[in-house]
């Protein structure tokens, strides 16, 4: 007879079948799990790590990329383990603006942050981060400027387009009870406190790596090794990869890697055609490698327009999981195009990962532009037609 | 902006600018922030095209390209170059003249070809490491710098004191052409950086450097490295013997602003600005696309006449429904004469009403 009450509170979601004489809904099914190990830690599976939320199509860990019209054309966020790379624009303001929201999301949700550059001192980048916007205040803001949006355009009826209405909208709105992905504000600064109070490690390169040795040519270099060896040193000792299993509460360690591939680590590839075209590739392989075995997600900024071999761009796409490029205006002539004028660059979506899926999680909006208004960072679908239509219509 | 030196003052409006001569402390001050490239000493006037400039560590690099004059212009002007050089030796002038240590490093011509100019007072000033007699050492004398020219960069830095300081690159292109790219564009930074080390509080780094880059010389990959490394970036160019000069200014936050200015290099080394391009020759326009019409490459008509467009606005759309049309649609309409079918069967067809699939071989 079963009397055995080990099956407790699996009874009730496997359909018990009552045993012989039982006088209870005592089952002979038993559910096998990890209680054995007789710690805490069987229950730490169902406890969520801050600051991340499963993908609603395959169940990957997504962590918040600081911005959350950018989470919703990567299909919901960045995938933990993996690599996003940015594109940077010409003048290096939007990127480094990413770069930013990235870290201060870590600081926010309490992920460890590891910060390496090597033209700014790691503590300097972290001084300039951008204050979170608190919920009432965004949903203030981000209506009166739907408003000031919305009065030019609300007596043009779309009469012969009107499938146009149906379109999506791009824009996400602050969504009030959202935990994933929170709004900043750029014009002011993060809180001290909240700095102090999270954990950071920084990467200088110029302070790390003094020595500037001759190296073949198909090794890393220089910084780039030793970048290496302090992201592993980082993930082992704190345990990102799983190795003190006794460690406390699991967290997520995001890398922010700024300019890499310019000359201030030491890479020629923005400065010759023929340098040392393997250094990058060799770096972002092993990065990757990295990554897929510990809890981490990185953000790479790179100067992919300073790079003179265009096989190295490829190569650097391939290597890499998520790529978006921005293009920013300023300086060419899309800035007096006026079908750009509301828009201050335009973002690409260059590749996206298959993670454990076959499919792509591609959003329906191709042509993507981005504008930095004083407080927010939105994207928006802008497609020629909507333009066209938007921009005559007001003039007649 | 002084931003080291108090509040920042208000940089005066464009027409102002380019219409006002070197000297004197024109501008108003006022807490607006503006292009901060002048207002540093004399305040409101191009002293010199230094970012905000006593910031953190900032590195002010100015490449200076001397290019040759644009194509397509009749006449002699087509042997002047534009030449940086003497835009260089006039802010070092100024440099000097705000009280400033000057550190020139010369490469590219003697010593007494760059004094040349200077008065004495300028002269006794200045510090000159002389690498164009004896680039490589070999007379022994115990003068030079060891190292080469890497060693020679990171010297010059060790030997400046705490306070501002100018760094004077007399030409990156020769070093360029000796060093590595990426090992000049780390020391360039490193040059800034230890000096901030050294002076010990935000006021006293103040290290602005100054480099020669002749564009010709190099392909896009050293100047786009060079460019993205440097604060304010000067292209000299111009037409019929007016120089001018394209500036721009790459600011952390905020967009860079693009400005262009004609100015010129008087005898004693001071710097006349010039409001405008010079009336005798046309200057060339850039070559600027035009005004993009979003109308136009289109496969329908955009520009309605009235007639068109009253046609237009009556139209009752098929999928509209107003009520008359809902009414019409509703009430039997004038029998089948509006529409009808007409069917003649051939042969094969087998038209039984009962089974009308009956002829299907299913």
């Amino acid at each position: 007879m079963a009397a055995a009450a080990t099956c407790g509170t699996g009874a009730g979601s496997t359909g018990s079948m009552v045993a012989a004489g039982g006088k209870n809904n005592v089952t002979s099914f038993q559910r096998r799990g990890p209680r054995a190990s007789g710690s805490d830690s069987s229950y730490s599976r169902l406890v969520s790590i801050a600051g991340t939320r499963p993908s609603v199509r395959n169940g990957q860990l997504l962590v918040s990329t600081g911005l959350p019209a950018l989470d919703q054309l990567l299909g919901g966020g960045l995938a933990v383990g993996t690599v996003l790379l940015i594109e940077e624009d010409k003048y290096n303001i939007y990127s480094s603006l990413l770069f930013k929201y990235f870290l201060a999301e870590g600081i926010i949700n309490g992920h460890t942050l590891l910060v390496a550059s090597a033209k700014e001192d790691p503590a300097d980048i972290l001084q300039e981060l951008p204050a979170p916007l608190l919920d009432d205040n965004v949903k203030k803001d981000f209506d009166e400027d739907a408003c000031n949006h919305k009065t030019a355009e609300s007596n043009i009826k779309m009469k012969i387009a009107w499938r146009y209405q149906l379109l999506p909208k791009m824009e996400a709105g602050p969504v009030s009870s959202s935990r994933f992905g929170h709004y900043y504000d750029a014009s002011k600064k993060m809180p001290q406190e909240l700095i102090e109070a999270s954990k950071w490690h920084g990467f200088f390169s110029p302070e790390k790596s003094s020595s500037t040795l001759n190296i073949e040519p198909c090794s890393l270099t220089h910084g780039y090794i030793k970048l290496l060896q302090f992201i592993q040193n980082i993930i082992y000792e704190e345990g990102f990869d799983g190795s003190n299993p006794q460690k406390k509460q699991k967290n997520i360690l995001r890398i922010g890697i700024q300019n890499l591939g310019s000359p201030l680590w030491g890479d020629d590839i923005c400065c010759t055609e023929n340098g040392n075209s393997h250094s990058l590739t060799k770096f972002l392989y092993v990065l990757r490698g990295l990554l897929r075995t510990s809890l981490s997600a990185c953000m790479i900024t790179m100067p992919t327009h300073l790079i003179q071999n265009k096989a190295i761009i490829s190569r650097v796409t391939n290597l890499s999981d998520t790529v978006v490029g921005l293009e920013s205006f300023i300086g060419s002539e899309r800035e007096t195009n006026p079908l750009y004028k509301d828009y201050h660059g335009l973002i690409h979506i260059r590749q996206i990962p298959r993670l454990n899926n076959l499919i792509y999680d591609v959003s329906d909006v191709k042509d993507l532009a981005f504008k930095l208004k004083k407080k927010l960072f939105t994207i928006e679908g802008h497609s020629r037609e909507q333009c066209i239509l938007v921009a005559l219509t007001p003039a007649q | 902006m002084g931003a080291g030196r108090g509040k920042p003052r208000a940089l005066p409006t464009r027409p102002q600018y380019r219409a006002s001569a070197e000297g004197g402390s024109g501008a108003d001050p006022g807490g607006e922030a503006g292009p901060a490239w002048s207002g540093v000493g004399g305040a409101g006037d191009v002293s010199r095209p230094r970012v905000s400039g006593r910031r953190t560590g900032a590195c002010g690099l100015l490449p200076l390209p001397p290019t040759t004059a644009p194509n397509g212009s009749s006449g002699p002007s087509h042997s002047v170059e534009w030449e940086g050089r003497s835009l260089l030796k006039a802010l070092i002038k100024k440099a000097a003249l705000g009280g400033e240590q000057v550190h020139i490093l010369g490469c590219e011509v003697s010593e007494e070809e760059f004094r040349a100019g200077f008065d004495s007072s300028i002269n006794s000033r200045l510090v000159y490491y002389d690498l164009f007699r004896d680039p490589l050492n070999w007379a022994q004398t115990g003068e030079a710098l060891p190292g080469g020219p890497l060693g020679a960069l990171q010297a010059m830095c060790k030997r400046t004191d705490p306070g501002p300081v100018t760094v004077a690159l007399d030409s990156l292109s020769w070093l360029l052409l000796r060093l590595p790219c990426a090992a000049l564009c780390q020391a360039l930074c490193a040059m800034s950086r230890q000096h901030a080390c050294r002076g010990g509080g935000p006021a006293a780094e103040q290290l602005c450097v100054l480099g020669l880059l002749h564009r010709e010389l190099h392909g896009p990959g050293p100047t786009g490295a060079l460019s993205s490394l440097a604060q304010t970036e000067v292209t000299l160019g111009g037409t019929a013997g007016q120089a001018s000069a394209h500036i721009l200014c790459r600011r952390p936050r905020q967009r860079p602003p693009l400005e262009t200015l004609w100015f010129s290099v008087l005898p004693d080394l001071s710097l006349d600005l010039q409001g405008g391009p010079p009336l005798e020759s046309q200057p060339h326009p850039d070559p600027h696309t035009p005004q993009v019409e979003p109308a136009s490459h289109l496969t329908f008509n955009l520009h309605l006449s009235k007639r068109e467009r009253e046609a237009k606005d009556s139209l009752t759309l098929p999928f509209q429904f107003s009520s008359e049309k809902q009414q019409a649609l509703l009430r039997p309409g004038p029998g089948p004469a509006t529409s009808r079918i007409f069917y003649e069967p051939d042969a094969f067809d087998d038209l039984d009403p009962e089974d009308p699939d009956g002829d299907l071989d299913v």
